[in-house]
């Protein structure tokens, strides 16, 4: 038998192995047998010595061309192996899909806090500049600089807790008009959302503590047009532009003309529902033009500045928006509660 | 303020539905909160007659209008809104008023308190019941009847807003009538039965002898109406608002009386209504009058007039109303205005003691015009808003905290002084000097308890594992004796970190010391701290052996570790908790005004790892302090990797491993570089600490 038969019986012998080969490792001790350092193909190179010269050359190449033949049917047929055992694992990692996820405990912003940085937002986008004025509150700001004359009814509705003779918690974010406006001339556009306190009893539209949204503007020419709407803007912004604002004459010592601020229900759209007593509106706070007392006390010229200011209760907005019927739920901090808004 | 419609009526002509005049009257300012419909059989079921159904409104009258607090005034307001006009009630002030002869001297001492006081003697009445159609007028009004004579003085005052008093002539000392401050020393047993102890700032009304009244706030029940009475003196004045509300407040009594003077009374309407009650008296009552109106009035208050600049009112409004309108407008509320040389002159009725000023008139312009008619503008001027660093920074801190799986919670400033006590937290406290209850008498020093406390109700609903953080404001007294507040970021959790999965072990993610301090470091190293150490603290209400105080550039800057169980338990929290609490005020200011990114390195690190057996006295953080000084110029950075304990270390000593990452940012470092850093590492950590390498 020459050399070229036996590599011939060589290359259908390997051939038939590598198709016959039932897994990647089967397939790789062939590659080992045949193509190996000690291999069979690599043995045939050796033997070229012993052959006559004329018959180097050809027998040379012939082994190369199986090599590579026998190289490729390998990778060939490797590559079919791992994609059926890829396939074979696969299927035994099989999982049922509908046993629950592992859900991942998330933070929360607080309700409260959530539409504080609601209302910040749509008045920065007004214009305005977003302070920070203390919960503890002198007399002297609270009412005295807001033109609340001694001993007037008007604080019936200001229940205070006091500190001192002439330091209270503050009733009214309004407190702030004053220390600004001490500090900054016009024109200003100021905004302060905080935590307010009354002397009353809780239930579950009553807090003796409750966070206000106040703003106030001093320039030229500003005019109770300017205050509707700016707050008509600020309605559209915050609860949808369906959303009307209404105006009626209301009194508050610092303001004048003062007026009550109201919505349209968003429960009945302003159809009167139980929420609005039939009347299809929700107060939402008061406001007016600057009383011009307000302003001579810091020494602002009334004939040559004027401005407006409202303020509005923060714990009404969430709970017309998700219908929440009792204001306690925000500081009593239940998760449960929580993590649904 | 509750207000018969069909009294109403009686006074102005309602041509609209009640429906309409009481949106009318809420939109020019009197809010109808209620409309309610009372039937005849109500009426008599409370000790009326009930003839007729009617319908009850609700009013609020805001505090700066004392002249809606009668059916005139309402009747007033609305008859401009109905084109209407407002009738009083015929009184033949002219017959009266050519009486003579005055029975009772009255005089005012203080005049300061009283600026008016009306008397009118009548003889002979019959005490007895009212007629029915008064009662239900009272009743609707949500008033009691008592007897015809008591009954009149109430009607009238809600007929005209002029509240009046009647005494038994009879109990007079003199008879006669002084008007003054109270004396040192005396009281006075009021209508209600309480003996009352009166200051010398109150004002009385006193016979030759004794105080007889409470002015404008109560009578005294040693004059007072009974079934013998038969001779009366009617008194109608007006006494100082500020007066009489300092009075009522002080004696803790507010009266339809007090309530009325405290929002002012028409000064003008004295006589008027005294000669009201008086014929209604000798009508119902039978009694004969004896002498004239005895009217003292040291000092008439005329009408005062205010000019109103039509120009002013449409800048104020943002209107364009011709000077003409406004007049129509305000001469529409019952304001009496002409215009001279181009200015609105008012003569301001003694009614509306609430108009003393042009923007008050402008007010009334705008209130007529209608609020809801007026334009919508944005200010001309664009202006630039922008939040406020502090504001920007809590936003921040509460970003990282809920990127850490914690719940944001708001709980209450005011809280009990008891609980901050308990947590060792009262030096220094602010103290509510007139708290709602013993619960809410303190302001919080800190937040741990408030944040306890909704772990504690979490649990109690069946909530085991809880993490909350609060950033709100902590209060305190400063240096000069005067209430201040900071702004503290706080956070407490208790149970699994992760929450309960099928496939999840619990107890593997169950909050601990580490957990906590985990929070902590990353909330600083999010907002850009580097460089924060912690040291073994004590604190009243923490573990002694597992409390961390936080120091940043060092100054101490808050706590953080495990609760001390029976401070836990006593607010309630089950199991172990862990809190922490930071200054966000110091955070603040120790932020990094800029943060400079670091180039990537472009060369590989070597990785190495040691362990050693360290004494207990020495902090883990002294042997990384150690590492980074022996390791400098290479040393990437160093992690723990392990800590733990064993019967062949022996106690006293535990072992920690360490990993440390080496790199050149210049070129590749070769292993003998990173074995020469090891080498030296080991050799600093042997000669600081004395630790030992197996």
């Amino acid at each position: 038998m020459s050399e070229l038969d036996t590599l011939r019986n060589l290359r259908s012998e390997a051939l038939a192995k590598i198709s016959a080969a039932g897994s990647s490792a089967v397939l790789e001790s062939i590659d080992t047998e045949y193509l190996g350092r000690k291999g069979e193909v690599t043995g045939l190179l050796r033997k070229i010595g012993s052959l006559p010269p004329d018959e180097r050359k050809d027998f040379g190449q012939a082994v190369n061309v199986l090599k590579e033949e026998l190289a490729a049917a390998i990778a060939v047929r490797l590559g079919q192996l791992s994609s059926t055992e890829l396939d074979a694992k696969l299927a035994g990692e099989a999982v049922d899909v509908t046993m629950p996820g592992r859900l991942f405990r998330t933070g929360h912003t607080h309700v409260l806090v959530e539409t504080m940085r609601r209302i910040k937002d749509i008045f920065i986008g007004l214009g305005y500049e977003m302070v920070d004025s203390p919960d503890i509150e002198s007399y002297k700001y609270n009412f005295e600089a807001l033109n609340y004359p001694e001993e007037h009814p008007a604080m019936d509705e200001q229940m205070s807790f006091y500190i001192n003779d002439h330091r209270l918690l503050r009733t009214q974010t309004t407190a702030f008009q004053h220390r600004v406006m001490e500090v900054r001339k016009p024109p200003l556009r100021m905004c302060t959302i905080g935590r307010c306190y009354r002397y009353e009893n809780v239930d579950a539209t009553h807090g003796h503590t409750f966070h206000q949204v106040d703003c106030f503007t001093v320039d030229h020419g500003i005019t109770m047009a300017d205050l509707k709407g700016t707050l008509q803007q600020f309605a559209t912004q915050m609860f949808g532009k369906a959303v009307g604002v209404r105006f009626r004459p209301d009194f508050f010592p610092f303001v004048e003309p003062g007026a009550e601020i109201a919505i349209t229900c968003v429960l009945c759209d302003g159809g009167g529902c139980g929420v609005c007593k039939q009347t299809g509106w929700l107060e939402l706070g008061g406001a007016g033009m600057i009383h011009p007392n307000v302003l001579k006390g810091v020494g602002i010229d009334p004939e040559e500045y004027s401005g407006f200011a409202f303020g509005m209760g923060i714990e009404r907005m969430p709970m017309l928006v998700h219908s929440i019927s009792d204001l306690r739920v925000f500081m009593e901090n239940d998760v449960r509660f929580l993590r649904q808004l | 303020m509750k207000l018969s419609t069909n009294w109403l009526r009686e006074h102005v002509d309602i041509n609209v539905s009640l429906d309409q005049i009481a949106d009318r009257l809420t939109m020019a300012g009197l809010e109808v909160e209620e409309s309610k419909s009372v039937s005849g059989a109500q009426f008599a079921a409370a000790g009326g007659e009930g003839l007729s159904g009617d319908v009850v409104f609700d009013v609020k009258v805001t505090p700066n209008r004392g002249d809606w607090l009668s059916v005139i005034g309402v009747a007033r307001e609305a008859a401009p809104l109905v084109d209407s006009k407002m009738r009083l009630p015929q009184v033949d002030m002219d017959g009266f008023r050519a009486r003579q002869g005055k029975p009772v001297p009255i005089s005012i001492q203080d005049p300061d308190l009283c600026r008016r006081y009306v008397g009118i003697v009548i003889r002979n009445v019959k005490i007895g019941e009212s007629p029915g159609w008064m009662k239900d007028r009272l009743i609707a009004a949500g008033m009691r009847p008592i007897n015809n004579a008591v009954d009149i003085t109430n009607y009238v005052m809600l007929e005209l807003g002029q509240p009046l008093h009647a005494f038994d002539l009879s109990l007079l000392h003199g008879p006669e009538i002084v008007v003054r401050r109270a004396r040192p020393g005396e009281t006075i047993t009021s209508i209600d039965g309480e003996i009352r102890a009166l200051a010398d700032d109150m004002l009385v009304i006193a016979d030759r002898d004794r105080p007889v009244a409470i002015a404008g706030v109560m009578g005294g029940a040693e004059s007072e109406i009974n079934d013998s009475t038969t001779d009366i003196l009617l008194e109608s004045a007006n006494f100082d608002p500020v007066s009489v509300r300092r009075t009522s407040k002080r004696l803790g009594m507010t009266t339809e009386s007090s309530y009325r003077f405290e929002r002012g009374v028409d000064p003008s309407i004295s006589d008027f209504a005294a000669v009201r009650a008086i014929e209604l008296l000798s009508e119902l009552a039978g009694g004969v009058v004896d002498g004239g109106i005895n009217d003292v009035y040291p000092e008439v208050i005329k009408p005062l007039t205010i000019s109103l600049r039509p120009q002013r009112a449409n800048d104020i409004l943002g209107l364009d109303i011709a000077p003409e309108s406004i007049l129509t407008l305000l001469n529409g509320l019952g304001l009496a205005s002409r215009v001279v040389d181009g200015t609105v002159e008012t003569a301001v009725p003694t009614f509306r003691p609430d108009i003393t000023t042009e923007i008050d008139l402008i007010e009334e312009v705008g209130r007529a015009y209608g609020y809801d008619k007026m334009p919508m503008t944005l200010p001309a001027k664009s202006m630039q808003g922008r939040d406020n660093i502090l504001g920007r920074f809590k936003d921040k801190l509460a970003r990282v905290l809920i990127s850490c799986g914690m719940q944001e919670a708001m709980t209450n400033s005011m809280i009990e002084g008891a609980l901050v006590e308990s947590f060792g937290g009262m030096d220094g406290a602010v103290v509510i000097r007139n708290p709602l209850s013993e619960e809410l008498n303190a302001m919080r020093t800190m937040l741990v308890p408030n944040l306890l406390e909704v772990l504690a109700r979490n649990q109690a609903y069946g909530m085991q594992n809880v993490s909350v953080f609060e950033i709100g404001n902590v209060y305190f007294t400063d240096s000069a004796g005067e209430p201040d507040e900071r702004l503290s970021v706080a956070g407490a959790m208790a149970g699994s970190i992760w929450g309960e999965s099928w496939n999840l072990p619990a107890e593997s993610f169950a909050a601990d010391f580490f957990t906590c301090k985990g929070v902590v470091e990353t909330l600083l190293e999010r907002i850009g701290i580097v460089g924060a150490t912690f040291e073994k603290a004590q604190r009243q209400f923490m573990h002694p052996t597992r409390t961390a105080e936080v120091f940043v550039d060092g100054r101490p800057i808050g706590i953080l570790g495990e609760v001390l169980p029976q401070s836990a338990e006593g607010v309630g929290v089950k199991g172990r908790s862990y809190v922490f609490e930071l200054s966000a005020d110091a955070l603040m200011l120790s932020v990094p005004e800029r943060v400079v990114v670091m180039n990537l390195p472009r060369f590989p690190a070597l990785s190495r790892h040691m362990a050693m057996v360290v004494s207990d006295d020495i902090p883990c953080a002294a042997l990384l302090e150690t590492v980074r000084g022996a390791g400098a110029g290479i040393l990437e950075r160093v992690g723990v990797l392990d800590e733990f304990r064993s019967d062949k270390i022996g106690e006293g000593s535990r072992s920690i491993a360490i990993s440390m990452v080496f790199r050149s940012s210049e070129r590749t470092l070769t292993d003998e570089e990173a074995n020469d850093a090891m080498t030296s590492i080991r050799e600093a950590l042997i000669k600081d600490h004395g630790v030992s390498f197996r």
